[in-house]
């Protein structure tokens, strides 16, 4: 199992994979920033003050992060920064689910329900980012020069 | 396990600093601190002033009688709302009487399970589909949308959606199906 996490064309195709799905999910919340605000409110779950902080915010880290992943950029670091926002993303539907909230996920914009299935196509991605995490993914990767390593 | 913190802050931070950046220019920019959406509930009051109103153009209307209207049959007097107006189940059974339109914001499959008698369906999340069944609507004529109760926004969110495009008088039957339902009013469905 070991090998097979460590496997570069693996960890390639999981950092181009979870780059892509937050590329387009940031894009869908950017297209629709008062629908994302409204996908927000509905998990009553955040103060009313905070939300449109996030709902402007938020679709950024992802376009940013997920890009930077696809260029190799940082990868541990932007696999943190999306595990993260996935772990939230899981807890706040779950919440939701328990509760009993019939509402959009917010995820790709507009269209879908929380779910079960939600639940768990985040938690395939929350892995995702753990692995690349602890592994880091260098091939075709663009090489910053830091000096501070 | 060693990440860069420190990049880990800097890429949020710009990406926050990207985003306010292109809501501030973007002319469908959202505010800054999301305002809150209270509910307005009739007036009381109101609903007496309206009660009588039409009492009394009830009364004219039987000494009226050979003068026939074959327009409407209440003359009622339409003012336009500020905003939409939230009632409860005895004001909304008051205005299906009067033959006011109910509007299911619920989704499609909801609503062929069971809705209001005579309502017409219109999903808050798919609106822009009934764009066409929005236009045979008059927007001067008392609109009333629910959804399925008190944990349910749809109905008001399809209300401002509405006073947007123009229904001036947009009720929100706060109580929905559930209330409905409850009390036995008339209702119809699509299922056999």
């Amino acid at each position: 199992m070991k090998r097979f996490i460590s496997n570069k064309y693996l960890l390639f195709l999981l950092r181009i994979l979870l780059g892509l799905i937050f590329i387009y999910a940031g894009a869908e919340k950017i297209s629709d920033s008062a629908g994302f605000s409204i996908s927000i409110a509905n998990y009553r779950l955040l103060p009313i003050f905070t939300i449109n902080f996030f709902a402007i915010t938020l679709p950024w880290v992802e376009i940013v992060a997920g890009s930077m992943l696809i260029l190799g950029i940082y990868v541990k670091e932007n696999a943190a920064i999306i595990t993260v926002m996935l772990t939230v993303f899981i807890i706040a539907i779950g919440i939701s689910l328990i509760r009993g909230l019939d509402i959009e996920c917010g995820c790709f914009g507009t269209g879908n329900q929380i779910g079960i299935q939600k639940i768990i196509e985040n938690s395939f991605m929350f892995i995702a980012g753990w692995i690349l995490i602890y592994k880091d993914s260098k091939l075709f990767s663009i090489k910053i020069h830091s000096s501070s390593e | 396990m060693i990440l860069n913190y420190r990049n880990i802050f800097l890429i949020i931070a710009i990406s926050s600093l990207i985003g306010f950046t292109y809501n501030f220019l973007n002319p469908e920019g959202i505010p800054l601190i999301k305002e809150e959406r209270i509910l307005q509930f009739e007036d009381e009051d109101i609903q007496h002033q309206e009660s009588a109103i039409s009492d009394l153009t009830d009364s004219n209307k039987i000494e009226d009688n050979e003068h026939q209207n074959n327009n409407d049959s209440e003359i009622e007097i339409d003012l336009p709302f500020s905003e939409p107006v939230a009632i409860k189940l005895p004001r909304a059974y008051e205005l299906y009487k009067k033959g006011a339109k109910f509007i299911d914001a619920r989704t499609k499959e909801e609503f062929a399970e069971g809705h209001i008698n005579n309502s017409i369906n219109i999903p808050f999340y798919e609106s822009e589909k009934y764009e066409s069944v929005l236009s045979t609507l008059n927007k001067n004529k008392t609109v009333i949308t629910y959804c399925s109760g008190e944990d349910c926004d749809l109905s008001i969110m399809l209300s401002d959606e509405l006073f947007e495009k123009g229904f001036k008088r947009i009720y929100i039957f706060y109580g929905g199906w559930i209330d409905w339902l409850k009390a036995g009013y008339p209702i119809e469905s699509l299922n056999k």
